[in-house]
């Protein structure tokens, strides 16, 4: 393995010399040199995977001469993005997740680059709602969409037989959730279902999804003016529905502290009958947790028969640090523009780019959601139909089912403080079995209000 | 008994210095005598302490007190804001959650880590063999990474069935326990764990300590015909007050700041069963992505500093009149 | 007072002790049973509470992650896993953040004996007359808990006053801090107290200037306290946590304890406890071999501290 990397970085560093010595012997005279760094993936990434990064920043700087592009590995975590933000130790070209990039605009903290993406050939046609997560209450576009997904369910195929389940018809119900897990449990001695708990916010993130499946909202308005609804009626549904997973029906695990990460490890490991997570996450059962692809099954979140009940969506934005120049700004957006929007409106970026990841072992074919609109969005799959590599049979549950179901954005007031906030009831729930539901919910209800009106 | 009072840490300037000598002192001063004197020299080595100090002690402490005053977030530019920091983390929910944390965490760990370690070390200090033996076993949890330790800890106390303890106790028809999966037992399972890490380091000192107590008097109480107990209790413990007070003291202060522990293990959960003062501080300045509310986590480590001096105080006039007996 | 390290002591922490059990003592029954009797339950105790997780380790670190999950107390019920190891070194890339461990207790080490010993050096030997007023200063640091230093100190870091280039990133950024410990500092100028000062007159008369009576004379003669100074140092460094968590947001600089949290959720269990196992190897095996200076030193520390 070492090898291919060192062989790979080898590529790597000939094909930039050679790119650099290209460009100034053609355009020295003409052009300067920018540099930007950009995120390449996250740390502890795979060698395929950093090679497949590689060879896309090679085949970019080929293109622009004039434009030098330096990889960094980077995750976009809370605390160390505002220490990077003021050590200036961002790179140029970094992720944000939809949850935070209004706010962030809002605060100055990413680069305007409204007029640049408004010269994309594209622009136009991007959904209005992904586009609105990246643009400020003043109307400056501050970020784009790398990628969107919906909050799915995910179940163990295996487990599903095991527990005399058909595997090819998940859930469609809540009932029927907590009976298959109640099955799952007694046959397999597994957790029948598992819910993220871990207080740094994925527990109010899922437990505010269940509540969207049931038609409940967390707050209304925007801002600060926005009013807090965490204490729902919905809301109390969702939390005694828990409660009685865990306790009466005891299908829950024994572990209750799981991390976005943790779960997924859990499921992959074969330890979970069903669970909630983002659409997209098989990506990351791949690369970080080495999954069995035969177990895998995709399912859309069971939605209660009301007009409000939908399904949670959210993504990744890509945006660029503040105090960069109208060179660097020009430069980020051709690199955003070639790395993440053009292969899904440009065929042969489109196939490079699958055969690239398919080199790198990596999954082509993920169920996302469309940035643009669904015509495109299959358009673009039937591109890439020959490299799709993800079990596709066992995702039809979710890719038939999605596009039959209302998307709803996360709170937009004060968002991590209301999933923070909510970690605490979920958390109580899980661990106390005389926990009082509604009054945990009318707690964490004025403490999101406080939140809420202080801006925080 | 020879040791132990901090405040006791001091220079004894009796006897004369060698080179910035006194005859130097006396004669008129003059920049050049100053120089000649080593006065040059002297500032030289001292100045990568000064610097330091300067730098990364003395000039943050200052900050502290003036960023508790302070709305700042690295962002905006600083604005005063008096004691608007100090009212808004007295009227955080979570801070009476915190302090009875803490509280309950120092407790359990004195009760815990307070006696087995100056049993376990009467009893090694008579060993008649084994005893490098003895002493290293006890101090090797302390050579464990802490970070290691506490992972390590978080895999033992898998609440399953097949978790390691509940194997273990499972052999014995016991649990299994939820350890960190319960309000209840998060935090004893915590302070299980940061005794079973620092447990031997006090009793490495208490093994030292009682080498200082005076054989004589044993010997003399064996005289009388003094049973075992009765030596213990009124020759051992006594010798050994001054190293046991300032022990307890010194653990004290060390778990009112505890924060590797429920930050690894369970970062304050289950519903804050097991957040802590210091947690809050870290919460304040660094669990926020929109940048961090560091007047407020100033202003709470003044509080905690300022209660752990006046304890101290408290603590040392208490004790005093034992301790000097 | 404080307690001088010296041969002496250090000698009758291992040596014959006090005689709480006299000779005669021992002979009778009641007692040779019930307190030997507690000293072999106590062996065994420490045995099993001191060795028995670090053996726990050891085994989980060669087996299969699916054995350790079922059957955490079994013995290698389908075989050793010895790729753990290989994977937890390449993959994981435990090997670069041992090198970053190691970096950054050099830098550490390097920091708190120069400062130390510079400035015990000055307030020791070579007495200022303003050598009072520094150390009064220095005393006061040992007062405040370091929990009020950690902000104001990040931002510092992050915002350096003067100079505009952040810190962060920078494992200067946790060398130069960690200079900055008055325990240190009162243990070196403690030690050079009790040097005689006839052989620092000798060396004045003998022509030696301030930097050679360092050197040549006062450093030489204080190589027990530097091993101790030492031992703390470093220990501490490989213990630290949050500091570098804070000010070291690059995973390629990061440490094992920094690193080990994170990677936590991404890997395997048994790759995992590999993982933990190389990173606790070596302080054991420097435990192992320095043996007389760690428990000294932590006894001494005890005894000045406390």
């Amino acid at each position: 393995m070492k090898s291919t990397r060192m062989t790979a970085l080898l590529a790597v560093i000939v094909t930039s010399l050679l790119a650099v010595f290209a460009s100034s012997v053609s355009s020295a005279a003409t052009t300067k040199t920018t540099t930007i760094s950009v995120v390449s993936l996250i740390p502890g990434s795979t060698p395929e995977a950093i090679a497949q990064f590689n060879n896309q920043v090679a085949a970019f700087e080929k293109a622009n001469p004039s434009i030098k592009v330096k990889p960094i590995e980077y995750q976009w975590t809370g605390p160390t993005f505002a220490a990077k933000l003021a050590a200036g130790t961002l790179p140029t070209v970094f992720e944000v997740p939809f949850t935070d990039a209004r706010s962030l605009g809002d605060n100055g903290q990413l680069a305007d680059l409204t007029a640049e993406i408004k010269q994309l050939p594209y622009y136009s046609k991007y959904n209005k709602a992904v586009l609105a997560e990246g643009t400020t209450a003043k109307g400056k576009i501050i970020a784009l969409p790398k990628g969107a997904y919906a909050m799915a369910l995910h179940y163990n195929r295996k487990l599903f037989t095991a527990a005399g389940l058909d595997p090819n018809k998940p859930p469609t119900t809540w009932a029927q959730v907590q009976s298959y897990a109640r099955l799952i449990t007694q046959k397999t001695g597994k957790a029948g279902y598992a819910q993220m708990g871990k207080d740094d916010n994925s527990a109010g993130w899922v437990f505010t999804t269940l509540v969207y499946s049931l038609g409940g909202r967390m707050e209304t308005g925007r801002g600060t003016t926005a009013k807090a609804t965490l204490n729902n009626a919905k809301a109390v549904t969702a939390l005694s529905m828990l409660k009685k997973m865990r306790w009466t029906d005891n299908t829950m695990g024994s572990n209750f502290d799981m991390g976005w990460s943790d779960i997924n490890q859990a499921f992959a490991a074969g330890n979970v009958g069903m669970y909630i997570n983002g659409s997209d996450v098989y990506t990351n059962l791949v690369s970080a947790s080495n999954i069995d692809p035969s177990i895998y099954g995709l399912a859309p979140i069971p939605l209660a028969k009301n007009k409000t009940a939908g399904v949670l969506g959210g993504g990744t934005l890509v945006a660029v640090r503040p105090d960069a120049n109208a060179a660097a700004r020009a430069a980020a957006v051709k690199w955003i523009d070639f790395y993440y929007e053009r292969p899904l409106v440009d065929k042969a970026q489109a196939i490079r780019n699958a055969k690239t990841l398919v080199a790198g072992k990596q999954p082509v074919g993920v169920p996302a959601l469309p940035l643009f609109n669904k015509a495109q969005y299959d358009l673009a799959n039937t591109w890439i139909k020959p490299y799709i590599n993800v079990p596709l049979a066992q995702m039809k549950p979710f890719n038939t089912g999605i596009f039959n179901q209302q998307v709803i954005a996360e709170p937009a007031a004060s968002t991590q403080s209301v999933y923070k906030t909510l970690d605490g009831p979920v958390q109580a729930v899980l661990t106390d079995k005389n926990a009082n539901v509604q009054q945990l919910l009318d707690q964490a209800n004025s403490t999101a209000q406080a939140q809420i009106s202080a801006g925080k | 008994m020879a040791t132990v009072d901090p405040i006791d840490v001091h220079w004894t300037d009796s006897e004369p210095a060698v080179l910035s000598g006194r005859e130097y002192r006396r004669a008129r001063r003059t920049p050049l005598t100053w120089v000649r004197g080593g006065g040059l020299a002297t500032l030289l080595f001292l100045l990568p302490m000064l610097f330091v100090f300067g730098a990364f002690s003395w000039y943050p402490i200052v900050r502290t007190v003036i960023m508790s005053v302070q709305h700042t977030n690295l962002v905006s530019p600083a604005t005063w804001v008096g004691l608007d920091n100090f009212r808004a983390v007295l009227n955080d929910p979570v801070l009476p959650k915190a302090v009875e944390n803490t509280a309950e965490f120092a407790g359990l760990a004195l009760i815990f880590g307070y006696p087995v370690p100056l049993v376990a070390a009467v009893l090694m200090s008579e060993a008649r063999r084994f005893r490098g033996v003895y002493s290293a076993l006890a101090y090797l949890p302390v050579v464990i990474p802490p970070v290691v330790a506490v992972l390590l800890w978080k895999t033992f106390y898998d609440a399953s069935p097949t978790g390691v303890f509940n194997t273990i106790l499972g052999w014995v028809h016991l649990g299994p326990y939820p350890w960190l999966q319960s309000q209840q037992t998060a935090l004893p399972s915590l302070v299980l764990e940061s005794t079973w890490a620092n447990a031997g380091g006090t009793v490495i000192i208490y093994l030292a300590a009682l080498t200082g107590v005076n054989r004589e008097l044993y010997e003399a109480a064996s005289v009388d015909g003094a049973s075992l107990w009765r030596k213990v209790w009124h020759i051992t413990i006594p010798q050994l007050r001054g190293v046991l007070l300032l022990t307890m003291i010194l653990q004290i202060i060390g778990t009112a700041q505890v924060f590797l522990e429920p930050y690894l293990f369970t970062s304050g959960g289950p519903a804050n069963a097991t957040v802590t003062v210091l947690l809050m501080i870290y919460n304040y300045a660094f669990g926020n992505s929109l940048g961090g509310d560091y007047g407020s986590a100033t202003a709470l480590s003044l509080m905690l500093a300022a209660f752990l001096a006046l304890f101290s105080l408290l603590y040392l006039r208490l004790t005093r009149s034992w301790s000097s007996k | 007072m404080i307690v001088v390290p010296g041969r002496r002591r250090a000698r009758s922490v291992e040596g014959s002790g006090p005689a709480l059990i006299g000779p005669d003592e021992w002979r009778r029954a009641r007692v040779r049973w019930g307190f030997g009797g507690a000293q072999v339950l106590l062996l065994i105790g420490l045995i099993v509470i001191g060795l028995g997780p670090l053996v726990w380790l050891a085994k989980s670190a060669i087996t299969p992650t699916n054995d350790t999950i079922t059957y955490p107390m079994a013995l290698f019920p389908h075989g050793a896993a010895w790729s753990n190891l290989h994977e937890a070194w390449s993959n994981v890339q435990v090997g670069k953040y041992f090198w970053n461990t190691v970096v950054l207790a050099i830098g550490s080490w390097f920091a708190q004996v120069f400062v130390a010993t510079t400035a015990g050096f000055a307030l020791s030997v070579l007495r200022p007359a303003y050598a009072k007023v520094i150390t009064a200063l220095l005393l006061t640091t040992l007062f405040v808990p370091a929990v009020v230093l950690l902000v104001p100190l990040y931002v510092e870091i992050v915002h350096p006053p003067l100079i505009h280039h952040s810190f962060i990133d920078s494992y200067w950024a946790v060398w130069l801090p960690a200079g900055a410990s008055a325990f240190n500092v009162v243990l070196v100028a403690r030690f050079f107290d009790n040097l005689p000062r006839e052989i620092f007159e000798a060396a004045r008369i003998d022509g030696a200037g301030p930097f050679r009576l360092f050197w040549s004379v006062v450093l030489p003669m204080s190589k027990p306290i530097l091993g101790v100074v030492s031992v703390f140092a470093v220990l501490a460094s490989w213990k630290d946590f949050l500091w570098p968590l804070l000010v070291l947001t690059n995973p390629d600089e990061q440490p094992l304890s920094v690193r080990l949290p994170q990677i936590q959720s991404q890997t395997s269990l048994g790759v995992f406890l590999a993982a933990l196992f190389i990173a606790s190897l070596v302080p054991i095996i420097g435990f192992l071999i320095f043996q007389r200076s760690f428990l000294r030193g932590t006894g001494l520390g005890g005894a000045i501290k406390g």
